[in-house]
């Protein structure tokens, strides 16, 4: 995770696997809140209100691609970041 | 034979002439300094500094403009080596002169031997254009001999010194004396480089003179009668783990082919044992060993040479029915091995800790790929270094139940087929021991994957040759009761997939073997100890 507030993660998974991490974020947005931490670096989304929700799905051949995006802005009174997560699979 | 190329022959005929004169002017300025022979030095050099610009100039325009043949090639890069050892030696001859101005008087180094020195170098350099043209074998080698003879009389003069020196008498004309001396040391190193850019036109290779005396012993030892000019040195094959390989061809009649191999004396002389070994278990599955040298630190061994193609080379370029056949030969070979050589008794494997052997020549091409914990809301990840070390866990609970006599570097170009004779060879041996035989099964399926070709039907025949091997070692497995087989699989190809990332530049597909070694480390340290016999190894990893 970098020092500008970017967490990335890449890495090769089966069906079960993938599961877990997206019931991982399920839950954090349920409670209104996804810790994402790295190396001893953290970054804390706080999902709420009205926020960009897109899906995109490629398919070529063999080759498939969807990707989920949600993106959204903090409320004034909390620190003015933009928080995004984008699983690709 | 440089004629065509605009008067570079005759540039570097007066470049030769230039550094003689040059070397006699530094002998005359030593026995007798004279401001004017000190003048005539230095400006001799700043000539000798023009003529290697031109000289180097002529040589890569010529590259640029000129269609050469693999001979004028070769011409051209040996007279360029030449040149630039030519003016190192003029350099060397200025300092020489500067260095006698230290002295208290010239004549202090009339206590040492360097006369014989200058004449062997002047004599040598003499030499030089007529081997050339020549294309004096003989001629080339006595140059580079010259090297070993000033080395010698170097030695003789610094133990001199050194004596003078411990009880400390004229320290300051000793130091002197020693720094002269050591130019004309190092003039043996330049005339060796000449002589080695020599060999090169002669023999048509880059060879180094130990090389080539090992080359030469070698054949002679192994009965070729005659020269070494009656071999041709065929596709050197390049330099493989720090060994030099080459493909020598007799052109006599009765000509028989063989492998010329040199270096590191510990792994040359573990293929000779291994070559012998694997021959008398299953004689003529591995090349005959012809003749074996030592030489100081290295050494060389003379074998024979297996015609047939890799077993890779079957993959790319045979049709399905001969790859096919080519898998089914290789199988039934291995299992014949496999079968003979079987030994139960319980074999601890060190899969993972070769991980932390190869760890910082990985992360010195891929730095990144070292990942730190991480955690994703409630979902930990853990740190490569933390899988690790589980996975040492595992191998130390799971060792093999038998051995095996193994290849020990079971890459898939180190298995030769041959169509004509229905057979498999094995070439490469220097790791071969009784281990544990999933350590080949690992590196022979990684070795497939990484085959750098992205072309769909490429691919599918990997993954077909991958499948099929797996298909087989599972089988031996289940009929061996080895029950642990997919557990260690799966640290073997995880092991072999991270580590073969330090060959790969392609950062996406290094990126993939990395992801793929990291997944099969996860699977495997999630299992309870309960769980993990029933650990199946994930063969689709190698679909790419």
């Amino acid at each position: 995770m970098s020092q500008d507030g970017k967490f990335e993660f890449e890495s090769v998974q089966d069906c079960l696997t993938i599961q877990k991490y997206l019931e991982a974020l399920q839950e954090g947005f349920l409670q209104g809140r996804i810790v994402l931490n790295s190396d001893g670096s953290e970054i804390c989304l706080n999902p709420g209100g009205f926020m960009k929700f897109e899906v995109s799905v490629k398919k070529k051949g063999a080759e498939n691609k969807l990707v989920i995006k949600v993106s959204w802005k903090d409320k004034r009174d909390e620190p003015p970041a933009t928080g995004e997560i984008s699983i690709t699979s | 034979m440089l004629k065509s190329i605009d008067g570079l022959d005759e540039n570097f005929r007066f470049l030769i002439m230039e550094v003689q004169n040059q070397i006699k002017a530094t002998y005359e300025f030593v026995l007798a300094p004279t401001p004017s022979t000190y003048d005539k030095i230095f400006s001799k050099d700043d000539y000798i500094d023009n003529l290697k610009n031109v000289i180097e100039n002529k040589c890569f325009m010529t590259l640029n403009q000129t269609k050469l043949n693999p001979e004028q090639m070769k011409y051209l890069r040996a007279v360029h080596v030449i040149t630039i050892n030519l003016e190192r030696i003029g350099d060397y001859c200025v300092n020489i002169a500067k260095q006698m101005g230290y002295l208290t008087t010239p004549r202090f180094l009339e206590n040492f031997d360097y006369k014989d020195s200058f004449l062997k170098i002047h004599a040598t350099i003499n030499e030089i254009l007529p081997v050339l043209q020549k294309a004096n074998l003989s001629g080339a080698l006595s140059i580079c001999r010259m090297e070993d003879e000033l080395d010698g009389m170097y030695k003789e003069n610094f133990d001199k010194i050194m004596i003078h020196l411990r009880i400390g008498r004229n320290v300051e004309d000793h130091i002197t004396s020693l720094f002269i001396i050591r130019y004309l040391e190092r003039i043996g190193d330049s005339l060796l480089n000449i002589g080695e850019a020599l060999l090169f036109v002669i023999i048509g290779e880059r060879i180094k003179i130990q090389q080539f005396q090992a080359l030469q012993r070698n054949l002679s030892k192994s009965g070729l009668q005659g020269d070494v000019t009656d071999v041709d040195f065929l596709g050197i094959w390049g330099s493989r783990s720090g060994c030099r390989i080459a493909r020598v061809e007799e052109k006599s009649p009765q000509a028989r082919n063989s492998i010329f191999k040199e270096g590191n004396l510990r792994k040359i002389r573990q293929e000779k044992i291994n070559l012998e070994c694997w021959n008398e278990i299953f004689p003529g599955l591995v090349p005959k060993v012809f003749s074996y040298q030592e030489e100081g630190d290295n050494a060389s061994l003379l074998t024979e040479f297996l015609s047939g193609c890799t077993l890779d080379e079957a993959i790319f370029n045979a049709d399905g029915e001969i790859l096919e056949n080519a898998l089914f030969i290789f199988e039934q070979t291995v299992q014949h091995i496999w079968e003979q050589t079987l030994s139960r008794h319980d074999m601890p494997t060190n899969m993972m800790r070769q991980v932390g052997d190869r760890m910082s020549s990985i992360l010195q091409v891929h730095p990144e790929f070292m990942r730190p914990a991480m955690g994703m809301g409630s979902v930990t990840i853990p740190s490569l270094g933390e899988l690790i070390k589980q996975c040492m866990d595992i191998e130390a609970r799971y060792p093999a139940p038998f051995s095996v006599f193994i290849h020990g570097d079971f890459n898939i170009n180190n298995i030769i087929y041959s169509h004509q004779e229905q057979k498999v060879y094995f070439i490469d041996l220097h790791r071969s021991q009784h281990a544990d035989y999933v350590q080949d099964v690992s590196v022979f399926l990684v070795s497939n994957f990484r085959l750098p070709v992205l072309e769909q039907e490429a691919r599918e025949r990997i993954t077909r040759t991958i499948m099929s091997f797996y298909a087989f070692a599972k089988a031996f497995a289940v009929e061996n009761r080895d029950e642990s087989f997919d557990i260690r699989l799966g640290l073997g190809v995880a092991r072999s997939l991270y580590t073969s990332t330090r060959f790969e530049l392609n950062r996406s597909f290094a990126q993939s073997m990395y992801n793929r070694s990291l997944f099969l480390m996860e699977r495997l340290a999630e299992q309870s100890p309960q769980d993990l016999t029933n650990f199946t190894f994930p063969l689709e990893i190698f679909n790419y």
